[in-house]
């Protein structure tokens, strides 16, 4: 086979190269062709680059997009940016490629031990298909996971599959109401919404009436549960039940009666021995009953750590704003800027919204449930680079654009920060013409899954670098360059919500509030680093998370 | 949370976002890389995960006064050529030096390419809407064939067929805007 250049059987071979189904002979008669034709090798070249640059560039099908619905509106000015940007989505992307910086995050972080990415892998793995948890991770104390398990996120749902703790103390709600507390180590298998197995180790299972039903194997008998609380120690060929309140129906593992068990009794069964009867000792359950007690004290010290953090934070010069949503009675409308240094920024001013607990049970925040519930504030000056970073709990992505923090309509400089419907992150930088603007989005990062979880959110304008940085529990998750000069401003602006200025107020694509809850808000006139992102996510997370130990001690 | 645990999270933590920050910046340029040698999107993108994974777990020895991309594509280069050598088709297709003289030629071509790329945004504007949407099916939403063709009512093989039109068109298009004058190079 002889392929000559030009002529269509040259064409024909560089489309099957593209998608993979070249024969062996049509590769060879192309091999041939380009290494003895210089012009056939250059056009070869530029055609695989026009394909290549296809699947590597999402912007050039978002300005496809933009302007195929939109154009009229946009290139008459009629429209701002942001409108544009709404009218383009809800759009089903699975924009593979970024999907696949993200999944690299995740699977990086992995690598490394952390945890901390797990989450967005999971997301990853998880999108856009509907969740087959059956419990969720409700409380952690000192817990540490066996190495080379999945470290469960807390707070995260669970998917029927095993929990292995090496040590610590873990609670686990299952979605039938059950509570079930293990002390590591332990291994808990989730079945389904009513029903684990314990293969070993010690575990307590509170059942309200609900979950009637609820039922525990370990190797030696399964115990059905009849409206009660009882506790299983589980070890070598050996279970022990204890039944402290209501009642519970045992079954041996070997076969056998059923049997039910009253409060204050229990059962031991090992081997293949019958079961022996024994009083319920709560005593050697002590510390899994005394798990919630424990929970709580060790929240407290992460709010006491996030309070000497945000000392320590108030003291740097570029901070701006902060608002921690503590100060002031339920009834202020006033909230005080914390970044006191720079003394240009007022205090803001809250418009409804609710005060609500936050990422810990002392700790305040504010709800935005209403379409008028907002935090005004104003900021002069202009800055090169930009750094916007607060804790929010997404309750539900209701618009097509959700506003995080946004400048009051789309004047010269400003900026717009957002979560758009699809989950995707953005901000958008508008140049000095209105119509010049540049929207800088994620991956879609904020999936179902998310809503209802404390999120660390950041990003980061940095007009020297050129460069919009968006992060996610203080690892970046996409990073694009930026087509817009500084400087830039905020002026008057809005947290969880937008003031359209002059833009009809009743065009849905302009209702922007948001849904969820807020419990920090930083504004930075410079651009952070990676690693002080990842500080302010660490300072302020939660719970002390678990850990993946990478080393393997025996 | 003992204390040896907390520094070593805290150590690979750096570490990870200034990986993650360098290859998120560099990941089109090694894909558009590796794709210069292996053009098919799936195989591609294989070959670009693996090596994100080699270069994360080399990423102590590398020293960062030193651009990353080119290190990057290092890597991509070995992964890529461990992947031609176990299939007989891509061999072929790269033997006697043809991955080679490839390589170095699209790196003398590569600020040319970049000039005339510059128009692809503005010529897939200008697609009709049914090609536009095709491509923005196969390349952007990655969309497998099946489904696009069985959505436009063609045959696979008519469906890619039209690709193959379509980014015949496109490079028409970028042609001529490269030469507003309609000078034919």
């Amino acid at each position: 086979m002889n392929i000559a250049y030009p002529s269509p059987e040259f064409d024909e071979a560089v489309a099957a190269i593209c998608r993979g189904a070249v024969p062996d002979e049509q590769a060879r008669a192309l091999n041939v062709v380009l290494r003895s034709n210089a012009a056939a090798r250059d056009e070869y070249i530029l055609r695989v680059e026009i394909h290549s640059r296809l699947a590597s560039e999402p912007e050039l099908f978002a300005g496809a997009e933009l302007d195929a619905t939109q154009s009229r509106h946009v290139r008459s000015g009629k429209v701002p940016p942001q409108v544009a940007l709404a009218l383009s989505g809800p759009r089903r992307i699975r924009e593979h490629r970024r999907w696949r910086a993200v999944a690299l995050a995740a699977c990086f972080a992995l690598v490394a031990g952390g945890w901390w990415a797990l989450h967005l892998w999971n997301t990853g793995e998880k999108a856009g298909t509907t969740s087959h948890a059956v419990a969720m991770l409700n409380r952690v104390v000192d817990v540490e996971w066996m190495p080379g398990t999945k470290a469960p996120r807390l707070g995260a749902p669970l998917e029927p599959g095993s929990l292995r703790l090496k040590a610590g103390l873990a609670q686990v709600v299952f979605y039938s109401g059950a509570r079930v507390a293990i002390q590591g180590p332990a291994e808990l298998e989730l079945i389904s919404q009513s029903e684990a197995s314990c293969r070993h180790g010690k575990l307590t299972a509170e059942v309200p009436p609900q979950a009637r039903g609820f039922r525990v194997g370990t190797p030696q008998l399964s115990v059905r549960d009849l409206g009660t609380s009882f506790g299983l120690d589980v070890a070598n060929r050996r279970t022990e039940l204890h039944v402290f309140k209501g009642t519970v129906e045992m079954q041996p593992a070997m076969g056998g009666a059923r049997q039910e068990l009253r409060e204050g009794s229990g059962a031991v069964m090992e081997g293949a021995k019958p079961a022996q009867f024994i009083a319920a000792g709560p005593a050697a359950f002590a510390s899994l009953f005394d798990l919630q007690a424990k929970s709580l004290a060790a929240e407290a010290r992460r709010y006491d750590q996030w309070r000497a953090a945000t000392e320590r934070l108030n003291d740097d010069p570029s901070l701006l704003v902060h608002l921690d949503f503590e100060t002031g009675a339920a009834s202020d409308w006033r909230l005080r800027n914390l970044g006191h240094r720079s003394g240009s920024v007022l205090d803001a001013t809250i418009v409804g919204c609710q005060s609500i607990n936050g990422r810990w049970p002392e700790k305040r925040a504010l709800e935005f449930q209403n379409v008028s519930d907002r935090v005004r504030l104003s900021v002069p000056r202009e800055f090169e680079s930009l750094t916007l970073a607060a804790w929010v709990r997404v309750q539900g992505l209701d618009r097509k654009i959700n506003s995080l923090f946004m400048s009051d309509g789309f004047l010269p400089g400003t900026i717009h920060w957002l979560i758009r419907n699809d989950g995707v992150l953005g901000l958008t930088v508008i140049g000095t013409d209105p119509r010049d603007h540049q929207i800088v989005v994620s991956p879609p990062v904020l999936t179902l899954d998310q809503f209802g979880l404390w999120l660390h959110l950041a990003v980061v304008l940095d007009g020297d670098a050129k460069r919009v940085t968006h992060y996610v529990n203080g690892l970046p998750v996409s990073e694009r360059e930026l087509s817009i000069d500084p400087p830039f401003r905020i002026g008057a602006a809005e947290l969880g919500n937008w003031n359209a200025k002059g833009f009809p107020g009743n065009d849905p694509f302009l209702i922007r509030n948001f849904s969820g809850a807020m419990d920090e808000f930083l504004l930075f006139g410079r651009a952070l680093s990676g690693d002080e992102i990842g500080d302010l996510y660490a300072d302020g997370k939660p719970q002390s998370e678990p850990l993946i130990r990478t080393d393997r001690r025996p | 949370m003992s204390a040896d645990s907390t520094g070593r999270s805290d150590d690979s933590n750096a570490a990870q976002q200034r990986f993650l920050s360098l290859f998120l910046r560099s990941e089109r340029e090694i894909f558009r890389y590796v794709a210069a040698l292996v053009p098919n999107l799936a195989d591609a993108d294989d070959i670009v995960q693996q090596t994100a994974l080699a270069l994360w777990e080399k990423f102590d020895a590398y020293n960062p006064a030193q651009p990353f991309t080119p290190w990057a594509c290092r890597f991509a280069l070995n992964k890529t050529r461990q992947w031609i050598e176990r299939r007989q088709r891509w061999q072929a297709l790269l033997e006697n030096g043809l991955a080679e003289e490839l390589e170095q030629r699209r790196e003398e071509l590569l600020p040319e390419l970049e000039t005339r790329l510059k128009h692809l945004e503005g010529c897939l504007g200008k697609l009709p809407e049914e090609q536009r949407s095709l491509v923005e099916g196969y390349y952007f939403r990655r969309d497998g064939i099946e489904g696009l063709a069985a959505n436009s009512g063609r045959t696979i093989a008519a469906t890619y067929k039209m690709l193959q039109r379509i980014r015949q068109a496109l490079q028409v298009c970028i042609r001529n805007a490269t030469n507003p004058e309609g000078a034919t190079p």
